[in-house]
């Protein structure tokens, strides 16, 4: 009976770590969610106007002194960034979008590095020997290379880690919501990038929100067709990710098939004709760049303060 | 802490000496590029080729971070399959038998890259990622399509000239070509370049990750026998997904009707 307890709850810790985010994500987030924080939207506040270059840039710097310093400058400016989510074009929902990404992100690295992380890291990273166990494993998930306990400093050691990731990932994605792939194509060819690269990349980027649209289609047209019609409702969210895989391969062929229209647009409008390309609107430093660039000139400034105060990276990452 | 991340640790123990790595990178690049003239493989890209690239890196990435990320969480880390390399094989596979010109792969992964450090990682590390992924993953596939030349994944052999003249029977062509890749279904043939792709595909993660980008970043003690372990228990999958992977980039380039 015991036993039989040991492994339910064992395995329902482990689903935990899985089928949570998952949840958020079918619940919560939704394809639409994703299509929003990927897709650009015209407005005009403060990240509207900077260069893009500029924002490359902002994300560079973010993950120099997320790497550098210790966990909890990583969570402050995750919050941060968080909040500047409310200045964008229907910042509201973004801000709640960002915000269950990230939740998934530390719950996701938590639950990737908490149970495997060997002890002899746990004890460098602590700089302590006694490891607190919190749930022991039944023998057998040290085949999936479980260590023997559940452990807090492990839980711990793996929030730890996301706060290096999360600020990173919502930083990134202002880039894709502020900027039209134009202007990355312009600012990416400043630094001498060839037009035929910038071009797949344009593409790429213009792509990623219309794969969530037309899966989000696909998904919907496959409910009305009776997809999980009779299946309970506790399961019922889960059809949406069986749709959602059954919907890749058409709207792969969908996407390649409009392909050529978008090769016929282009060569018409002679791309490639010449070498180099010019430019209705120049890239320009505006007022906003300034500031964002006295911003990371600060940051960097305070990052090595923080440092020399001895609260550099405190955990090994590896 | 060295530049932007990269400690450059050239002898950790254990680690590939990097005139070994060089000598790789440099020779599979001059054997695609003198291979690839002789099949008809290397050729310009053309404007629909790079939007095929765009469409692949896109496809790539949204696996990459969002539905393949959450999909994976149900699967333990485990040695012997994983589900990124599932859904990044299968998308890169497709614009391989889309655009079936050499540096492909290469030009695919760099966009892969480069959008991968734009939305989530943020350059940390590069260019050594750039170089992991396009000389390892980018130029095994090129190798293989260089060696295929035009006809990967049996596609031109079949579907084109079966379009151009349908009343000709097959047997005609068999008696012409020598080759016996070419004698056999584009099928079979499909499944055969995508699982060598797929077995290709399963080194660079333990050999050149581990073995020499990992301890070149950060430092750190190579394990070769775990390295060895990686690999072989590896195979099995990739050998199957490589398999599918191919007949699904047969069926689907066929369905776009090039």
């Amino acid at each position: 009976m015991n036993y039989l307890l040991v492994n339910l709850i064992s395995w329902l810790i482990f689903f935990f770590g899985a089928a949570f985010p998952i949840l958020i994500v079918l619940r919560v987030i939704g394809l639409t969610g994703f299509m929003k924080v990927t897709r650009f939207e015209n407005y005009h506040t403060f990240y509207y106007n900077m260069n893009p270059s500029v924002k490359i840039m902002l994300g560079i710097v973010v993950t120099v002194v997320a790497a550098l310093t210790i966990w909890w400058i990583g969570a402050i400016l995750t919050v941060v960034v968080l909040f500047t989510y409310l200045t964008l074009k229907n910042g509201k929902s973004k801000f709640i979008t960002g915000f269950f990404l990230t939740m998934i992100t530390i719950i996701g690295t938590t639950w990737a590095f908490a149970p495997y992380t060997p002890y002899v890291i746990l004890q460098e990273a602590f700089h302590n020997t006694t490891i607190t166990g919190i749930w022991t494993w039944p023998s057998y998930f040290t085949v999936m290379g479980y260590q023997k306990e559940l452990s807090i400093q492990g839980l711990i050691y793996g929030f730890q880690i996301s706060m290096r990731f999360t600020a990173i990932s919502l930083i990134s994605l202002v880039l894709v919501m502020t900027s039209t792939p134009s202007q990355v194509l312009r600012a990416i060819n400043k630094i001498g990038m060839p037009v035929s690269i910038t071009f797949s990349l344009v593409v790429a980027m213009r792509t990623i929100p219309r794969i969530f649209e037309y899966i989000d289609t696909s998904v919907k047209i496959q409910y009305m067709r009776g997809l999980g019609s009779n299946a309970p409702k506790t399961i019922r969210p889960f059809y949406m990710l069986v749709g959602a895989i059954n919907a890749i391969v058409p709207v792969i062929v969908f996407l390649v098939r409009g392909a050529k229209d978008t090769a016929i647009s282009a060569d018409t409008r002679a791309f490639r004709a010449y070498r180099t390309r010019t430019h209705m609107q120049p890239v320009s430093i505006g007022r906003a760049d300034k500031t964002a660039i006295m911003m990371s000139v600060l940051a960097m400034f305070v990052t090595a303060m923080v440092v020399i105060m001895g609260f550099g990276r405190a955990i090994p990452y590896l | 802490m060295g530049f932007n991340g990269i400690s450059g640790v050239l002898s950790a123990p254990g680690e590939i000496p990097w005139e070994l790595v060089l000598l790789f990178f440099g020779a599979g690049l001059v054997f695609i590029f003198i291979w690839g003239k002789r099949t008809g493989g290397l050729a310009k890209f053309t404007t629909v080729d790079l939007i095929y690239i765009g469409i692949g890196a896109a496809f790539a990435v949204v696996w990459e971070f969002y539905i393949g990320a959450f999909l994976g969480k149900f699967i333990p880390s485990n040695p012997f399959f994983g589900v990124g390399y599932t859904g990044r094989l299968i998308a890169l596979l497709i614009v391989a038998g889309l655009v079936r010109k050499v540096g492909v792969g290469m030009v695919a992964m760099f966009i892969f890259n480069l959008l991968s450090d734009l939305i989530s990682y943020g350059f940390s590390g590069e260019p050594m990622y750039f170089m992991y992924e396009m000389l390892t993953y980018g130029l095994m596939m090129d190798i293989v399509i260089a060696l295929a030349g035009k006809n990967i994944f049996g596609l031109r052999s079949s579907s084109r000239k079966s379009s151009l003249n349908k009343g000709t029977s097959i047997g005609n062509e068999n008696a012409v070509s020598s080759n016996v890749f070419s004698r056999m279904p584009g099928v079979y043939l499909a499944a055969i370049e995508g699982l060598v792709i797929g077995v290709l595909w399963a080194i660079p993660e333990p050999v050149f990750y581990s073995g020499f980008i990992a301890p070149f970043l950060y430092g750190g003690v190579v394990d070769w026998a775990a390295i060895i372990f990686g690999i072989l228990a590896f195979i099995p999958s990739a050998l199957i997904i490589g398999a599918i992977g191919g007949v699904i980039t047969r069926r689907i380039v066929r369905a776009v009707g090039l």
